[in-house]
Parts: C-alpha cells; structure tokens; sequence
C-alpha cells in the first residue's frame, strides 16, 4: 500500500467522521437542551391539542395512527436505501425523526402558522387568504422549522454531520416525522370538522389523499431544503452558498405551488387536475438532481476510504465503481456479474468492509479483518464462511 | 505525553456556567429563530388590525349557492363573500365579529335532521343532547327552518343554531349541515339581538343542488 492512498484513507475517514458513535446526551452542549425544549414542547402542544377530544375522537385517532404508521413501513425501507456511502446512525436519524414529528409540528408551525396565516387575511382580506395564505405561510414556517433540527445536530454531531448528502438524509427523515405527525393531525381535524361523524370513513379519506400526495411532499422538501442548508453552511470544501440558497428556494417554491394548487389553477379544471403531476414531475427531477450532486463528496469519501483495499486486490476498481457510485453504476456493475442475488451481496460486504475500517480509523480491527475475508470470500464464489482471517499488510 | 480527552470533557477556557461555549452559536442560533416564529408572529399579528369590514351589498357564500347577509359594519374574519372565490358547504368556516360579539359558521356534511345535528355537535364538545334546556325553533325569510340552542353564563349569552341547507322539502336528511353560533360578552346579546336575528333571517339555501 502507498502512503498516498492510506494518507488518502485517513483523510476521508477524518472529514467523513464516519465511524464516530453519536451521543445524544450531552448535558454540557447546548444544543441539547435547546432540542430537548423543542422536543418537550412539541410533546405537550400535542397533548394540549388531542388531549381534550382525545376520548370522543378516539376511533379517528386510532385509526390516523394505525394507518400512518403503516405508511411509515416503505418510506423507511426507502430512507434506509438511501442512507448509503457514510451511513448516518439510527440514533441520529431517530433524533431527526422526534423533532419533525414534535417539535417543528406542535411547537413552531402550529402556533406560528396561525398567526402568519391571520396576517396574510388581514393585509389581504379573506379571499386572497383562501387562495395564497397557506402557500405563504408553511414554506416559511415549516421549512425553516424543520430545517432548525439539522443546525442542533450539526450542534450535537459537529463530526457526523458534514456534507450535503447528510443534510439530505437528515431531511429527510426530519420531514418524515413532519409528515406523519401531521397527517395524524389532519385525520383529528377532518373528524373534528364533521363532529365525530363517521370517524373511520373520514380517516381513511385523509388516509389515501394525504397518502398519495405525501410521496412528493414534506420528506421531499426538507431533503432539497436541508441539502441546500449544508452547502450554504459549507462544513466542508463543497460549500457553494449561491446553489444552496438556490436550492432552499427551490423547496419553498415547491411547498407553495402544492399548498396554493387551487390559487395556482385558478379555477380552471383541467389546471386542477394536470397541475399536481406537473409539480410532482418537476419535484422528482429536482429532487435527483440534488441527490447526485449532494452524492459527490461521500462517493469521493468511499473511494479514499477503500483506496488501499483496491491496491491490495480485496476490492476491485469494478467494485469499488459500484459501492461508490450511482445507480448507474451499479447496474452496470450488476450486468457484469451476471447475478442479482451475487452483486447485492458483494456490494454489502464492500460496505460492511468500509464501515469497518472507518470504525477502526483505518487500521485492521478483528472486524476489519472480517469484512476483508467476508469480502474475499464472496468474490471466489461466495461458498460457505470459513474459520481463519485474511489481512492487507500496509 | 498528551492522552485523549474522556468523551463529553470541555477544557475549561471554553466552559460557562458548566456548559461548552462552542457549542452556544447553532444552539441560540436555533433559539432565536424559533422564538421569532412563535412569539414574533403572533406578536405581529396581534398589532395588526382588521380590515375587512363588511359593506352595503356584502353578501356570505355558504357554499352551492347558499348564502348569507353579513351584518354592515361588522368585520369578516374568517370566510369567504359571494363571487370573490369557491367555498364547499361541507367544509365552510366564517367569523364575522364585532365589538363583543362574535358569530361564526361552520358547515359540515352530515346525515340527519337539524336537530341530531346539534345533538352530535353538543355530544363531541362533550355535553348531554336532552339536558340542555329548551330548544326553539327559527324560520329564516327563504323558509329554511332552523334548531335553536340558547344558553346565559358568567362569561356571556350564547346561541347555537343548526341548519340542514336543502333547498326542498323531502331533500334534508342528506344535505349539507350548518351551525351558527353566537357568542356575545356578557350583557351584550340585548344590543345585538336585532342584527343577529337579521343575520339569521337572511340565510338562504342554495337553488340548485
């Protein structure tokens, strides 16, 4: 091995600080407290707000959360796809989760959404407020209150959470919870408007409408919003404030056009009926657009990281191509070796080798030591585990 | 030799009041932000007043034609006047307020006669339908008839009325329902009996359905 790719290595793994454990106790950072404050909050607005109706609204509120929390079953399979490269740990993530649900919810955007929304009737008489006010109001309220939970584990992971990409699985999980706390919330309010009448007819409603439209809705825009976060804070040599602030903009402007559709369509029915796929389409495209540019330092990570497996024959450049790279790759990595089923398996024991040596700083740990062997003994026809180890000398 | 600091230790050149002064710019960063949009909005709002005053002519759409005439002078908080946008019935909320009164509308799909209407709505606010007093009956100008709820305390008078909006006979029992309700301070309702009465004289179902 070169010094240059094990310097290389190092280097990764220090600007990375993937490997670090996260502590989310942390009496003397305060951030901690401040997130435990938005936190707390959150959970006692809910309270305040389901608690009196808690008893008649029942059948609603079970079923918003049974369903819902079905709901959350694929995005999380899906979020955990995405959490590639230097994975982020479940306990930051869950920590992400818990201020989206609680606090940006229940502590800033339902006190501050009312307020903001009665502004805009007031300064614009009820009807422009029927049309815009929502559109005006949650992409503020909302994005910047999601977006506050990713500055306090910035706080409390200062080494964990560092590029774009972080940001955007950051985000997304943050939205996420925004998302399913608030669709419970909607399922409350609709029974709440119809005075408990069919309370499960009218959950189930909410259900499928906010269902279908939550594909490309909060967990979308706080991850563009939160990528866009981290360039303009530029933790590392990627920061590029004009396309971060681009990019924030581009999930307020989303938020708007599917909170004011109606104003957007003026009336005009075909309008109505064309105008959210055109939104979704546009969303999507933006959304991967992000993504793959948000990728590039992570996938530029995993390279140095598993450099100096390369130069010792444990990891192949084809491998190292697909582990590192985009979905591109990684079917053209599949095409090449011919097997589904083999390619999965050789593309987790890569990751399962770089998380090891990231642990381990780089050096060859007993878990280093097997995922190397894991690794080669996946590439010489995967036949059964066997007792013993492999090592790269350095 | 130099060895690593335990996990959580802070030198003390960076401590305050025990707490890590580096980490002090995201938390009261956050903080600030936070505050400004749950304090400062609200504040805002508060300084700013209505003006929305209902004029001669106004007229409230209550959804599918359905209409009101919204007392002149008084402030339309929440709702929308007739030809200006597109309201449901099943979803339709209003405030129309003044000094010391308040009459908001709310409307709601339902199945059943106007009077189990106010039994389910008096039922999820957690009250006993059949204990509540005497209920009367109110027959607007268009010959919609509605249930009438009045009740006096410390706080104030209070009157709820429910309506089914049917423009027909025979078509209630699965048209939209509405609940007006008024809210007076105390020893006001007297002063505002006359417009109120107008206000609900004045509702008008929708022609066609």
């Amino acid at each position: 091995m070169t010094a240059a790719t094990k310097s290389a290595q190092l280097a990764a793994i220090e600007e990375s600080g993937w490997g670090r454990p996260f502590r989310f106790v942390q009496p003397r950072n305060l951030a901690f407290w401040v997130y435990l404050l938005g936190v707390g909050g959150g959970a006692l607005a809910l309270l305040r707000y389901f608690g009196p109706g808690a008893h008649f609204y029942r059948p609603a509120l079970t079923g918003g959360v049974l369903l819902f929390g079905l709901y959350l079953v694929p995005w999380l399979l899906l979020l955990r796809h995405q959490n590639r490269y230097t994975a982020q740990p479940a306990s930051l993530l869950t920590a992400a989760f818990a201020w989206g649900g609680l606090a940006a919810t229940f502590w800033i955007a339902l006190p501050a959404n009312t307020a903001l929304l009665e502004i805009w009737a007031k300064v614009g008489g009820t009807a422009f407020a029927s049309d815009w006010a929502a559109g005006l109001t949650a992409p503020i309220n909302e994005e910047f209150g999601k977006a506050l939970g990713l500055v306090l584990l910035l706080g409390l992971a200062p080494r964990l959470v560092r590029g774009a990409y972080d940001g955007f699985i950051i985000g997304a999980f943050i939205g996420l919870g925004f998302q399913v706390f608030e669709d419970v919330l909607y399922v409350y309010n609709g029974a709440a408007q119809t005075f408990g009448t069919d309370q499960i007819a009218t959950s189930f409603q909410i259900f499928v409408v906010r269902g279908a439209t939550g594909i490309v809705s909060h967990a979308l825009f706080s991850a563009i919003f939160c990528a866009g976060l981290m360039w303009v804070l530029g933790r590392t040599s990627e920061r590029n404030v004009p396309r971060g602030v681009l990019t924030m903009l581009a999930a307020m402007v989303f938020h708007f056009a599917w909170d004011d559709m109606g104003g957007l369509s003026g009336g005009i029915g075909v309008l109505a009926i064309l105008l959210p796929f055109v939104i979704a389409a546009v969303e999507l495209v933006t959304l991967f657009y992000v993504l793959r540019h948000a990728a590039r330092q992570e996938r530029a990570w995993v390279r140095g990281l598993l450099g100096p497996e390369v130069e010792a024959g444990v990891v192949d450049p084809a491998l190292l191509g697909a582990v590192s790279g985009l979905r591109s790759d990684r079917k053209a990595f599949r095409k090449l070796v011919g097997d589904r089923r083999r390619t999965r398996h050789l593309l987790d024991a890569a990751s399962d080798l770089a998380r090891e040596l990231a642990a381990a700083r780089g050096a060859d740990s007993p878990g280093v030591v097997h995922a190397r062997a894991e690794l080669l003994r996946l590439r010489h026809g995967g036949g059964p585990a066997r007792p013993g180890a492999l090592t790269v000398n350095g | 030799m130099t060895q690593a600091a335990p996990p959580g230790w802070v030198p003390v050149e960076h401590r305050f009041l025990g707490l890590d002064r580096r980490t002090f710019a995201p938390a009261l960063g956050v903080l600030a932000v936070a505050l400004v949009l749950l304090y400062g909005l609200p504040a805002l709002n508060a300084v700013v007043p209505w003006h929305n005053e209902i004029r001669p002519g106004d007229v409230l759409d209550l959804g599918d034609g359905a209409t009101a005439v919204p007392p002149v002078g008084w402030q339309l908080e929440d709702g929308i006047l007739a030809g200006t946008a597109s309201v449901s019935p099943a979803s339709l909320t209003a405030q129309l307020t003044t000094g010391g009164a308040t009459i908001s509308l709310r409307g709601a799909a339902f199945p059943g006669s106007a009077d189990a209407f106010l039994d389910q709505v008096l039922r999820s606010e957690g009250g006993s339908p059949g204990v509540d007093g005497s209920r009367g009956t109110l027959t607007t100008a268009s010959g919609l008839v509605g249930v009438a709820l009045g009740s006096t305390s410390p706080q104030g008078d209070e009157l709820d009325v429910a309506f089914k909006m049917a423009s027909a006979a025979g078509e209630a029992e699965n048209a939209p329902a509405l609940l007006v309700r008024v809210r007076t301070a105390p020893g006001q309702f007297e002063r505002q009996q006359d417009t109120v009465t107008t206000f609900l004289r004045s509702i008008t179902p929708g022609a066609i359905r």
